[in-house]
């Protein structure tokens, strides 16, 4: 039987076990590996948690007691620590020794925190893991929590928290808010919207030094021309940094993240990455439907069989109930491209539709997102739009009315 | 509980149709839906599109309700002595010539009968001319020449019996849509029946023409001409009527021969292929019930008369007039200008079909009046009143219930000529025309279904619009205004009645006064009806002599004519084209004429939504090879110039039209669109016989417009567009809807400022915008109400804005689920129905198509499943083309 050990126990590395388990040809002996206690929960599923829209229950992403009764070697809160590829064995933190044929990195991502002065302080924290989310849940009433990075992580960490009770300011260098997501008028309009949830924003801005208390923890930030900023909790929410220590431990070849083809595989033939971790024709990958693509992918390769990854834009919403958004493919348009843009600010409803040369390629839509899987369909599809331009921006119900 | 109905008469064409009407319950109520009155001898139920709208133009949007000077509102005590006073001293110091009347078609009898009484007999002057002057001035003075008076020998049954119907410069399927339902009824009951249509257009009424001639324009004389020769020829003149009833046939024929020498001559004069000529004329010779219907194609020329009198030379030479089925037919285009004739009502006329050349009749009617200041000759026609107004001669005008700003030709020489006189007094329902805008002092009027009395129809029938609401505010009739300045003229007992039917009642008796058969108008039967009798009269054909009260349908069936010797006179006619001829720097011919569902300057139908759906916008028709030639584009703009003024119209791409001629249609006013005033362009050439204007023709040139942007706006509120290229207001159900354009994309943005700071919206806006489509849009909301909105577009687009006009009425919220909408246009989900055919029904062009698809196979299927069609039947023309086979036509 071939052994297939699984590095990382995340989102990614679970559900390529489950998917091994339950739905490939092969007859696998699967090992997954996981460094933090909790394993194969539903990372997206973070904010909701924090925000206490959902329940520790509802946090599961696959049912780790079957995968145990299939024969998947379940372990927790003990990471691999060094990688032999010529003997082909992973040695874990507690001195575990395991043998593999191949090997799957899906060590994920961690926080980038920022080189800012004092971002050493004990108060300062990613947003990754069931545990964050424990020790944002275990805070003092009221407290001023400070957000690096007004991206999707952020927000959603700010919604969670102010929903909390605590008073919430997001730190945002660019101009405007999901600036990889939004353009500046559908940004703007999220942001009275969070404003009136009562987060602060600082736009255009970060802060430039962290100053600590007695203890060692942040009290006080400096940003802009030095204004001071008193704070209890720092969450750094810029970006995530590829974990590849491992990987370029074991000698794999690495860029931003581990370099893979379209088989998932490494420079090493037998070793494999997927997720956050890898990278695949210069791009990386943090949301789960190239992922999930992915595992697909390697659940037919493990078997023997043909499968190419191929990268698709991927539509990304806001996981903040009351708030619809939607942004997919091409938002910043070049000189090449035109815009059909849509707004009505009071109404808190816009749309902006990235066209070329008679195709869709991005869309954001903010206030009123039905039409993002018609719209994601067209741009997956490559579907000539040429004939509904003047009414493509009104949604399918008037295209398709137009048609009849 | 359903209310009687009452009758009254239409208000809008010749045809002079019966209208039942139901008096709303209360005050407040609108009227519902008028329907034709079954009894009527015009219409028999029928009723045409805007007929049928009747009671969507009785609305008091801009309603004029207190008389005014100089625009201060004012009592009518103050308007009326200011009048009488200026009258009175333009009279004393330069005669009373300075004074004028110009008056229209549209009043009633009664109105028409005193101010001619007034003019001709107490103020002393023959300056009383009217819109009529316009319509069948031409068609009068041939009849006069002819048989020695202005008789009308046929009535509308004619159209129904006769063999052969020659439509001659009338597009009546448009223009006279109940006259023209009954001809296509008849033909269709009578296969063998004959319709051909000479016209240089291919117009809707051709639609059940056997044979359609499209001559070069003006070119009308000459067919008649060549009939002439060809029924001598072929041996069909009369004789024996000859002999008896005629005289001066051998000079004509001489003349006919001279113009109109062959057949081959003819065609090429005419531009028509031979063999459709030959046809013509066969029919012609083979056809003794022949009726020659005509209109206004014919009488506005500078040769109006001599085409009428060459149209009738043809019906007297074969004996073909006073007879059932045949005659020469012409139709009147309003509603009273028979009445207007009756009267005397034009400045070439004295009273009740007396001339001031008729040997006695200023003596009689003095007498009859017991006049004061009896004019003694012809006063000034139209055209020459407004140029004799502009040199200063005539010093006060009082014009009642017409828009000659918009209707005579060269409208800037009226603007000057109304700049130049003294005091420029408006009788009007309305606040707002081209030409109130010109008053010194305005009076309100009553209007239509507010006014009294009587009209006459192109049969000579006799029938009574009835005052059936009360008159809004301080709107008073016109004859009561122009009786309380006779009064304060000093003419009290001239001038006393006591209502509509004391006039009436004179009127009668001065027709019949010491007439004994001289004189053909004759409604002596009615000299001495009562205010009941009045109230309840039914419409009646006159003559109406005392003792024969059934009327007289039909005239000169004794072959007597009222000339002195009895006898009708042949006039030689040498056929002549239009003034103007089209050249390098003036290539294109003009031709102009109406649309279906407008009438005249659009002041009564330009309130009905409904109305405006068949044409929106003023257009110009031209053949796609000069629309290829210039660089135009189908429904974008083209610039219209004359050497006397300018237009801007929508291109409308149409083969109807022949290359090198273009037609436009003449409804819209500065009221309703900026540049759209088809007069501008017209000469003020006119019928030297007649003073009728040659409004059909003029020379001009055609320059297209280059990269407008094109917007449809929609507002709460009207808008002063006054910076904008073009604009025109299109009738709505609600608020205000224009059509625009601005020269240039570049000068959007100073558009949407101007227009934010005019109506003070500065709230959050809708927007969209669409470079790849040329789409901009925006609308501003204020709590939920749409209060305006701006659709920009870089190409022409036939956008329909009804659900969104829908929008715009008192108290309607746009629910948040139909904000995107808003700018979509429509709800997603909602039918478009295309452009609109039916009017009656609202169906639309894409309906139309569907039900075709779905197996209609004719338009009686199409009326069974869609209704289109089934109510005024204008439209039948128009559902054709959609037939995937054309109705094959009886050979």
């Amino acid at each position: 039987m071939m052994r297939v050990v699984i590095i990382g126990a995340g989102m990614a590395g679970s559900k390529l076990a489950e998917e091994l388990a339950h739905n490939s040809t092969a007859k696998l002996a699967i090992t997954l590996i996981g460094e933090e206690p909790k394993v194969g929960y539903n990372r997206i599923m973070l904010s909701s948690l924090l925000a206490e829209e959902i329940g520790d229950e509802d946090m599961r992403l696959v049912d780790l007691v079957k995968m145990r009764d299939s024969g998947v070697n379940i372990i927790a809160e003990d990471p691999v620590v060094t990688i032999s590829s010529k003997q082909k064995k992973v040695i874990l933190s507690s001195g575990r020794v395991i043998d593999y044929d191949k090997l799957v990195f899906a060590t994920g991502s961690k926080a980038n925190i920022l080189p800012i002065e004092g971002a050493n302080g004990h108060n300062v924290m990613g947003f990754r893991t069931w545990q964050d989310v424990d020790r944002m849940s275990a805070l003092p009433a009221a407290q001023n929590v400070v957000v690096v990075g007004g991206g999707l992580l952020g927000l959603e960490a700010a919604v969670g928290l102010v929903k909390r009770g605590h008073q919430v300011t997001v730190f945002h260098r660019s101009g405007h808010l999901l600036n990889r997501q939004l353009d500046a008028a559908a940004a703007s309009l999220l942001q009275r919207r969070l404003e009136t949830m009562e987060i602060e924003f600082c736009l255009s801005d970060s802060p430039t030094r962290f100053i600590h208390d007695a203890s060692g923890a942040v009290c006080r930030l400096l940003h802009g021309n030095g204004q001071q900023k008193p704070v209890d909790l720092v969450i750094m929410a810029a970006g995530i940094v590829p974990e590849t220590q491992l990987a370029e431990q074991a000698g794999l070849a690495v860029n931003k993240a581990i370099l893979v083809d379209a088989q998932m595989t490494t420079s090493d033939a037998d070793i494999y990455a997927l997720g956050e971790c890898c990278e695949f024709e210069q791009q990386t990958f943090g949301l789960v439907a190239p992922i999930w693509s992915q595992i697909s992918v390697l659940t037919q390769v493990l078997a023997g069989s043909a499968a190419n990854f191929t990268i698709m834009p991927t539509p990304t919403k806001l996981k903040v109930s009351g708030i619809n958004l939607f942004s997919v493919g091409k938002i910043q348009p070049d000189a090449n491209d035109a815009c059909l843009i849509f707004e009505d600010v009071s109404a808190n409803h816009y749309r902006k539709l990235v066209v070329n040369d008679g195709r869709l390629v991005g869309a954001i839509l903010y206030g009123n997102v039905a039409d993002g899987s018609w719209y994601f369909q067209l741009i997956q599809n490559q579907t000539k739009v040429t004939a509904m331009l003047d009414r493509l921006i009104f949604g399918e119900a008037y295209c398709q009315s137009q048609v009849a | 509980m359903a209310q009687a109905f009452q009758k009254t008469t239409c208000p809008y064409c010749g045809v002079g149709c019966g209208v039942n009407m139901v008096l709303p319950s209360a005050d407040k109520d609108p009227v519902p839906p008028v329907s034709g009155d079954e009894r009527h001898p015009a219409n028999f139920g029928r009723l045409c599109v805007k007929g049928s709208s009747l009671s969507q133009t009785l609305m008091d949007h801009d309603r004029l309700l207190t008389p005014s000077i100089q625009g201060h509102s004012t009592s009518w005590d103050e308007a009326l002595d200011t009048i009488s006073d200026k009258i009175t001293q333009v009279v004393k110091d330069h005669g009373p010539d300075a004074f004028a009347f110009y008056l229209s078609g549209q009043i009633l009898t009664e109105d028409y009968y005193v101010a001619n009484k007034l003019a001709k007999g107490f103020i002393g002057t023959a300056n009383v001319d009217t819109n009529s002057r316009l319509c069948m001035a031409s068609a009068v003075v041939a009849y006069k020449r002819a048989f020695g008076s202005d008789t009308v020998p046929c009535c509308y049954e004619d159209l129904e019996c006769c063999d052969l119907l020659i439509m001659v410069g009338s597009n009546a399927a448009w223009t006279h849509p109940v006259l023209y339902q009954r001809i296509a009824a008849a033909k269709q009951k009578r296969p063998h029946m004959k319709v051909v249509v000479i016209d240089p257009r291919q117009t809707a009424t051709c639609d059940i023409a056997d044979l359609h001639l499209a001559i070069k324009p003006g070119s009308d004389a000459a067919i008649f001409s060549y009939l002439l020769c060809h029924s001598d020829s072929a041996g069909v003149v009369d004789q024996a009527f000859m002999a008896d009833s005629t005289s001066g046939f051998d000079e004509a024929l001489k003349c006919a021969y001279a113009a109109t020498p062959s057949a081959s001559f003819t065609a090429d004069f005419c531009g028509v292929p031979l063999e459709d000529l030959t046809c013509l004329t066969d029919w012609w010779a083979d056809t003794d019930k022949t009726v020659t219907f005509y209109s206004q194609g014919i009488n506005q020329s500078s040769s109006g008369v001599d085409k009428c009198n060459a149209i009738i030379n043809c019906h007297l030479a074969t004996g073909r007039v006073g007879k059932e089925g045949a005659g020469p037919f012409s139709i009147t285009g309003q509603p009273n200008a028979m009445g207007g004739r009756e009267v005397g009502g034009l400045a070439n006329q004295l009273a009740a079909h007396m001339d001031f050349a008729t040997p006695g009749a200023q003596d009689l009617v003095q007498r009859f009046w017991q006049a004061p200041n009896m004019a003694s000759e012809n006063g000034l026609k139209a055209v020459d009143l407004f140029q004799a107004m502009e040199a200063g001669k005539v010093k006060v005008v009082w014009i009642m219930s017409t828009n000659p700003m918009v209707s005579l030709p060269d409208t800037a020489q009226v603007r000057r000529a109304l700049e130049k006189c003294e005091l420029v007094i408006v009788s009007d329902c309305k606040n707002n025309t081209d030409t109130t805008a010109m008053a010194d002092i305005l009076l309100p009027a009553t209007g239509w279904s507010e006014k009294n009395g009587t009209v006459t129809n192109s049969e000579r029938c006799i029938s009574r619009q009835r005052g059936l609401l009360p008159a809004p505010g301080e709107a008073r009739h016109d004859w009561w205004a122009i009786c309380e300045v006779a009064k304060r003229l000093g003419f009290h007992s001239a001038f006393s009645y006591q209502g509509a039917h004391d006039i009436f009642v004179e009127h009668a008796a001065l027709s019949a006064f010491e007439n004994s058969g001289k004189r053909d108008f004759d409604i002596g039967h009615f000299q001495s009806m009562t205010q009941a009798e009045y109230d309840a009269l039914l419409p009646v054909q006159w003559p109406v002599p005392k003792g024969q009260p059934a009327g007289t349908k039909r005239m000169f069936a004794d072959g007597q004519f009222f000339t002195a010797d009895r006898k009708a006179r042949f006039i030689p006619i040498t056929p002549v084209l239009p003034q103007h001829v089209s050249n390098k720097e003036w290539p294109f011919v003009l031709n102009t004429g109406r649309v279906r569902d407008q009438w005249h300057t659009m002041t009564r139908t330009g309130n009905a939504a409904s109305l405006a759906r068949h044409t929106n916008q003023p257009y110009v028709e031209i053949h796609p090879r000069d629309v290829k030639a210039l660089g135009l584009q189908d429904q974008g703009l083209a610039r219209l110039v004359s050497p006397h003024g300018q237009a801007i119209l929508r291109v409308k791409t149409s083969r109807a039209t022949s290359p090198g001629q273009v037609f436009a249609p003449i409804h819209w006013t500065q009221a309703f669109a900026n540049q759209s005033v088809i007069s501008n362009l017209i000469p003020q050439v006119v019928d030297p016989l007649s003073g009728q204007p040659e409004s059909k023709h003029a020379v001009i040139r055609l320059e297209a417009i280059h990269n407008p942007m094109f917007g449809s706006i929609l507002s709460t509120q009207a808008l002063d567009l006054s910076a904008f290229l073009y604009w025109c207001r299109i009738p709505s159900e609600h608020g205000f809807y224009y059509e625009v354009a601005l020269s240039s994309a570049a000068e959007v943005e100073q558009a949407i400022r101007n227009l934010k700071q005019q109506t003070g919206l500065s709230e959050y806006w809708m927007e969209y915008q669409n470079p790849l489509s040329g789409q901009s849009r925006m609308a501003c909301l204020q709590e939920n109400q749409l209060v305006l909105l701006l659709y920009w577009h870089d190409q022409p687009q036939q956008l329909s804005l009804d659900w969104l006009v829908s929008k715009l009425a008192p108290d309607c919220q746009v629910e948040e689920q139909e904000r995107l909408a808003i700018l979509a246009g429509s709800l997603a989900q909602a039918e478009d129905k295309g452009e609109i055919i039916c009017s009656c029904f609202q169906v639309g062009s894409k309906q139309i198509q569907q039900a075709v698809a779905e197996g209609a196979s004719s338009v009686a299927e199409l009326g069974a499943r869609l209704k289109c069609g089934t109510n005024c039947g204008s439209c039948v023309p128009e559902l054709k083309p959609f037939m995937p086979i054309q109705v094959e036509k009886s050979a």
